[in-house]
């Protein structure tokens, strides 16, 4: 149901670091900007306890009238504070609204990058990357791989530098300030710090195990619902309702397990912060009342004055409060920071993983494409284990030693069990995978000398399960090249006899179509293939053509006639399971196991007397029994 | 509760085929129409009997024979048994009390609430409690400051304060933030864990709601919808009652409490805070909203932009076999630029929210030191400076509740909403289940004698079963066969009555299917659907997967989770040599015994993945171990080759001494050996009798014997390919066939020029 969630377990890499810390280098400016950003906040953060501090000990004491003099002084100075307070609030609020910007600008910008470089990647892998991997673990990648990323950045490298500076500044102030004061509202913060990191520790094992737990019921409720037919057939209720009961305690377990903790954690934080205020009450007092020890450590009474004052107590309550966020920030950021490692390790995974099916340096480029197709003994397996020296007779071989020559403008038709090795024979005419012995050849070069990319353009395949993108149905027709004007798509839908029925929808051509094509009939989605290949116009077209039951006889005939249409004029090799289809090619090649045991003419093969003939004879008999 | 169904009614008067109709959007109760309510607030579409859309539905409620044709009524239960099959998951419970979003939401979330009362109110209570101590340390502070300046301003006339004073009071404060601690730490787990046991409980109840629908239901239901409901909106029901619950009172008692210290210290300063308070809040709320809409934006723009490779990943053979590999990831780099876009703009209104609302108290406070100072220094000791930190503390302490108005309002209303959307599951009912008065409990057993008389069925206007007579007696072994969609599943599915027929009835040993208790039925009956639904378990467990011989505890629901006895442990499944004996009759045996773990081997997503024909056998086995009355094997041995078949057949012949075998399949080599052979063709029987018999009737089971044969014909060519003989046979076939090719090729590049002429003419 979920990722697997391993990520504790990986240990924070400098190597990987490094690696992703590459993704920020094009954008230095907004790091430099960016620090430059925190270390302005860090140092007007303080400000504001000072200014405080002033307005009390300057103004607001009973003594401060005696100090400045009259009321009117008072006053004008009180305001001046005030203003002052005001106007550095709004510099505040610029600063830390230009620093937001700046890391969410960086932190998109290197999550964009990434996520491109992913997608562009899994783009250019080989099929056989695809038939590998399951299509879930491939998304994980783009997104929550990716966005673990993001959290390494924005919030693990970012609050360890913004922490860093405003506890290194905030130490500096308060022991410039009152160097014992400072030392006694410090001894709050490593206590502070590791309760934060064991319980941060706690709450994380608890949020993994609650959601392990919810994984559990989602997939059983998932089971329960898609198999509930089942369930009830065979009167397992009650077994299922306890089975869902036990999972469902589990996770509310669980889920009452993080509120234990989280309960004790707030307010252990809060405690510790009046702690704090209460410490600094009681020796700042200790300090104004002049009791206490002097720096020999005899006990002194009396009046010390200016030793503290009112304002510096209400300063550094302020201050020791103001120093909790970024440690427990820091506390928290090797946890980010380890839990970016998995990701960014299965992320470089995909990009390291080699291109199998790669271009040549020198690959070349047909620009004539004439369409011809040479098959010279080629041997293949899907089972990439298997090398040119693996013996004739291992089972995996898919085809072993096809020679198949395909002449610019010939039809073929492949013929043959499932299994015999049709499918692959046209996988490898675009070259989705590499043959292990002999070659593959198209206009006599080998398909391996050539551009990947420019090869495909010219070679259209129709394929048995038609996919059809979400979008509009013009969008899929053209493949969303945009340069393919609208009358062409119109003249082939048209060709193949599907205009009609899309006019007949609600939107036309812009009708949207959902994934896999659930709005649309099966021999429709087929005419529509059709109509995609030829707009694309390529040189060489491949056709799988499932024989497909659900069909109407009315759209198998105009299927049929579409299929001939489109043949027509140029190098085709066809799978296809309608007689009708059959007929019309050029060449019928008959396939087994791997081999080509037959070929020949329709005529030809029917006077043979082999396996085509009798597969014709069934045929035959079936459609006279359909009809 | 008064239950009330909807129903058309096809012609004047008749109740007798009150057709289908069907409701997009949802039913809820409502506007009063006569003498019964019927309310529909949601956009809905009414189709008639013959599928014709009607405008809108007519909500007449009038005795039964005055309905006219074509018109939509309401029912009440009592008429139930004549007006099957209704489309009775639209029910509307409760309808005697009209009701309104959300009010009634709330209603019918009271009995859940009310489980637990007690954690709400003591934890409500405690936040009250804890709002108000957490306003002490603040005074402690005011003391020892206003002491301290009385001991240090020289003027004898203004108290002081003693260092052991200073301590005490210092010593207040921790102790007034370790009670505030106690109470909020009780608090969460007063109302954050009752949040979380309804969550619980909801959750157990729809389960046990959902395993009473039928297939009806889950025809229209999707699995991602009811998954989203008990997930997304589940949780969004859930933080509207923990979180959100504790937020209201958090709020009301903590501006409640810290205004009335303000307003004790400084009316003045207060009446400043009451101005600005509402703009704080106003902006504050409006930021939220803002945060709201575009976080959602950046959310759908994420879910396309996953979508887009979800698709591409899928569907990579269509990218690279058209070679647009460049086009679509220049799609996706535009999708990912939106994105970016979509995230800042979210970034430039959520990012900074906690600094503005520090600079919205900044420029506060710095309007409460303009009035406070003169204050101070025009009062003469009224009001103090201690008095002063004490106000501004006070306010700061509102600091969370004032972020937390904007949010809360969101978070009551998507609860609200999603409880509507989990009411829906609870409304929805069951057409096929045990109706007491009709369901005779007096059926204790089934020998498996079956009859259908004049059975038809419809889907909307389709007919898939037409006027079926049939009478299987009991023992005995029936071969169904017929093109796809001539009705054989539906005939099955009528046997285990996961559907009532639109006419006619079903009869088990002479009773009527509807009256006979639907598990005495399930236990009867075992069916090996086309395409078997197997579990995320063991083998074992898959196979004994309806072996149920005590009687289990039912999950009680609609009880509070606190308190509760621990679920019982499940019981072990059956005896393994019973399970054993099922997967050998099933011809499964030796497929187990070739996986490493054997009957202990995973299925499923985290384990092994069986092929069709182990999936199949698999699911003989499953419903050979229950020893049912009636087996029906539906078109269940597709998967399987012909060998495998035979065994297969042999041990079904086994057990099925004294049973009902009725066997769905396409195959002549199946069904040959059976007592009696139906032939399904568009919902009639057009043929029935024994495989010789219908031979000889040279109908449509002879024209399928006489293809089966011929392709078997092709089947044993196909073997022989591992013959030596053959093989060279084929080689000179092949050196022949390659002839023949040269000849075509010089053939075809003659003709090519022509080719490319037509190519040109077809696109130009």
């Amino acid at each position: 149901m979920t990722a697997p969630d391993d990520s504790y377990k990986k240990e924070f890499d400098a190597q990987l670091t490094r690696r992703v810390l590459r993704y920020v280098q094009p954008y230095l400016k907004l790091v430099i900007g960016g620090i430059v950003l925190a270390l302005l906040i860090s140092l007007a953060s303080p400000i504001f306890a000072l200014i405080q501090r002033h307005a009390i000990d300057a103004y607001l004491t009973p003594l401060a009238l005696q100090n400045v003099g009259s009321l009117d002084a008072l006053y004008r100075g009180l305001t001046m504070t005030a203003l002052l307070y005001a106007g550095l609030k709004v510099l505040q609020f610029g600063l830390q609204y230009a620093f937001a910007l700046v890391i969410g600008y960086l932190g998109q910008n290197v999550l964009r990058d990434i996520r491109a470089d992913v997608f562009s990647k899994l783009q250019r892998l080989q099929l056989s990357y695809f038939d590998q991997n399951p299509v879930g673990r491939l998304i994980t990648r783009v997104t929550s791989d990716v966005d673990a990323i993001n959290q390494f950045i924005t919030n693990g490298l970012v609050s360890l530098i913004q922490s860093t500076f405003i506890i290194v500044v905030y130490v500096v102030i308060m022991l410039s300030v009152n160097w014992r004061l400072a030392l006694i509202s410090f001894t709050v913060l490593p206590i502070l710090y590791f309760a934060t990191n064991f319980f941060r520790t706690k709450l994380r094992d608890a949020f993994r195990d609650t959601r392990t737990q919810q994984a559990t019921v989602n997939s059983k409720l998932n089971e329960n619902i898609t198999g509930m037919l089942t369930v009830q057939l065979f009167g397992r209720e009650r077994r299922s309702a306890l089975d869902f009961d036990h999972s469902n305690r589990a996770l509310l377990t669980a889920n009452e397990n993080s509120v234990h903790w989280f309960s004790l954690f707030m307010p252990v934080v809060a405690v510790l912060g009046q702690v704090a205020v209460a410490l600094i009450l009681f020796f700042a007092s200790q300090q104004i009342l002049g009791v206490g020890l002097d720096a020999n450590g005899a006990l002194q009474t009396g009046v010390v004055a200016g030793a503290i004052t009112v304002g510096t107590l209400f300063a550094f309550i302020q201050l020791s409060q103001q120093l909790f966020q970024p440690i427990q920030d820091l506390a928290d950021v090797f946890n980010t920071l380890q839990a970016a490692m998995a990701s960014s390790e299965r992320i470089f995974g995909v990009l390291d993983t080699e291109e199998e099916i790669a271009d040549k340096p020198d690959a070349k480029t047909l620009p004539n494409f004439e369409g011809r197709v040479d098959f010279e003994q080629v041997w293949f397996a899907y089972d990439q284990t298997v090398t040119a020296e693996t013996p004739d007779s291992d089972s995996r071989w898919i085809l072993r030693g096809i020679d198949l020559h395909i002449q610019p403008g010939e039809s073929v038709a492949l013929v043959g069990a499932t299994g015999a090795g049709k499918t692959s024979v046209t996988a490898l005419v675009s070259r989705f995978y590499d043959v292990q012995r002999g070659a593959v050849k198209v206009d006599g070069e080998n398909v391996r000398d050539l551009a990947q990319h420019d090869l495909r353009k010219h070679v259209g395949v129709v394929l048995q399960e038609v996919f059809l993108f979400a979008g509009t149905i013009e969008s899929n027709l053209t493949l969303n090249n945009a340069e393919i004007p609208h009358e062409r798509v119109i003249e082939a839908c048209k060709y193949v006899g599907v205009h009609d029925y899309i006019l007949s929808l609600e939107n036309g051509y812009q009708t949207e179509v959902r994934e896999r094509g659930a709005t649309l009939s099966t021999g429709q989605k087929q005419l529509l293939a059709f109509a995609r290949a030829l707009i694309q116009n390529p040189d060489i077209l491949l056709v799988l053509d499932e024989a497909t039951a659900n069909v109407d006889t009315e759209t198998e005939l105009r299927i049929q006639q579409a299929l001939v249409k489109v043949m027509r004029g140029r190098t085709s090799v066809i799978i296809a399971h309608r007689l009708s289809t059959i007929e019309h090619c050029d060449r019928i090649v008959v396939m087994k196991k791997g081999r080509v045991v037959e070929q020949g003419s329709h005529s030809e093969l029917l006077e043979h007397g082999g396996y085509y003939a009798r597969l014709h004879r069934l045929q035959y008999a079936q459609a006279d029994a359909a009809d | 509760m008064k239950r009330l169904f909807l129903c058309a009614v096809t012609s004047g008067g008749r109740l007798d085929n009150p057709g289908h109709f069907y409701v997009k959007g949802g039913l809820r109760g409502g506007q009063s129409c006569g003498q019964m309510p019927l309310y529909i607030p949601q956009k809905v579409k009414w189709y008639g009997p013959n599928g014709a859309f009607h405008p809108r539905p007519c909500g007449v409620c009038c005795p039964a024979h005055e309905l006219s044709s074509g018109r939509l009524i309401l029912v009440t239960q009592n008429n139930f048994l004549s007006l099957s099959p209704l489309l009775s998951d639209m029910s509307i419970p409760n309808m005697s009390a009209p009701t309104r979003f959300p009010l009634d939401s709330l209603r019918s979330l009271w009995p859940y609430l009310k489980m637990h009362q007690r954690q709400y109110v003591i934890g409500m209570v405690l936040v009250i409690f804890a709002n108000s101590i957490n306003l002490l340390p603040f005074y402690f502070i005011r003391l020892v400051i206003d002491g301290l300046t009385g001991a240090r301003d020289g003027d004898p006339g203004t108290p002081g304060i003693t260092l052991a004073q200073a301590g005490w009071y210092a010593l207040g404060i921790v102790v007034a933030a370790v009670a505030a601690g106690v109470f909020m730490l009780y608090m969460r787990r007063m109302i954050v864990v009752a949040s979380r046991q309804t969550e619980y409980e909801v959750r157990r109840d729809i389960f046990a709601h959902l395993q009473g629908l039928d297939k009806p239901y889950y025809d229209r239901a999707s699995t991602g919808d009811l998954m989203n409901r008990l997930t997304g909106d589940l949780s969004a029901v859930r933080e509207m009652l923990g979180f959100g619950a504790w937020q209201i009172v958090n709020i009301v008692s903590g501006f409640l409490t810290s205004f009335a210290v303000m307003f004790s210290l400084s009316w003045q300063l207060t009446l400043i805070v009451l101005a600005v308070v509402p703009i704080i809040v106003g902006v504050l709320t409006y930021l939220a909203r803002l945060i709201n809409v575009r976080h959602r934006l950046a959310q759908e723009q994420n879910s396309k932009i996953a979508g887009k490779a979800q698709e591409n990943f899928s569907g990579a053979r269509v990218v690279k076999g058209y070679a647009i590999e460049d086009r679509e990831i220049g799609d996706y780099k535009a999708m990912n630029l939106e994105l970016l876009k979509r995230n800042i703009a979210l970034t430039k209104v959520d990012g900074p929210l906690r600094s503005f609302m520090s600079l919205l108290l900044g420029l506060a406070f710095a309007l409460i030191l303009l009035v406070g100072g003169r204050l101070i220094l025009t009062s003469n000791g009224a009001f103090t400076v201690g008095m002063f930190v004490q106000f501004v503390g006070t306010l700061e302490r509102l600091t969370f509740p004032m972020l937390m108005i904007g949010w809360i309002t969101g978070v009551t209303q998507r609860g609200l909403a999603s409880w509507l959307r989990l009411r829906e599951l609870y409304d929805a009912r069951a057409q096929v289940q045990d109706v007491p008065g009709r369901t005779d409990t007096s059926i204790r057993t089934l020998d498996g004698d079956l009859r259908f008389q004049n059975v038809s069925m419809n889907y909307g206007t389709r007919e898939v079963l037409k006027n079926i007579d049939l009478h299987v007696p009991a023992g005995t072994f029936l071969g169904i066969t017929g093109p796809t969609g001539s009705g054989k599943t539906v005939l099955g599915q009528l046997i285990t009555r996961s559907m009532d027929p639109s006419s006619g009835v079903v009869r088990m040993d002479g009773h009527d299917l509807r009256v006979i208790p639907l598990r005495l039925l399930h236990d009867a009956v075992a069916v090996v659907p086309q395409e078997p639904f197997l579990f995320g378990d063991t083998l074992a467990n898959n196979i004994a997967f309806g072996v149920e011989k005590q009687e289990l505890p039912l999950v009680k629901t609609g009880v509070s989770v606190v308190g509760a006895p621990p679920v019982p442990n499940i019981p072990q499944q059956p005896d393994p040599e019973r399970v054993r004996n099922a997967a050998r009759l099933a011809g499964l045996l030796d497929d187990i015994e070739g996986f490493p773990d054997g009957f202990e081997t995973l299925l499923g997503e985290r384990g092994v993945t069986l092929s069709g024909g182990q999936r199949q056998r698999t699911a003989i086995a499953r419903a050979i171990v229950r020893e049912p009355a009636i087996l029906i094997l539906d078109d269940s041995l597709s998967a399987v080759d012909t060998e495998t078949e035979r065994k297969i057949l042999d041990g079904l012949r086994e057990v099925s001494q004294g049973r009902t075998v009725i066997l769905i399949a396409h195959r002549v080599s199946t069904l040959r050996h059976a007592d009696k052979i139906v032939v399904l063709e568009e919902g009639r029987v057009t043929e029935q009798g024994s495989h010789d018999e219908l031979l000889e009737l040279n109908g449509h089971y002879a024209e399928l014997e006489r293809l089966q044969r011929l392709a078997s014909d092709l089947d044993e060519d196909d073997d022989a390919i591992g013959d030596p003989e053959a093989a060279a046979d084929r080689l000179a076939a092949r050196r022949e066939a390659i002839r023949d090719a040269q000849s075509h090729q010089t053939q075809n590049s003659q003709t090519q020029p022509t080719q490319t002429q037509t190519r040109q003419e077809v696109l130009k």
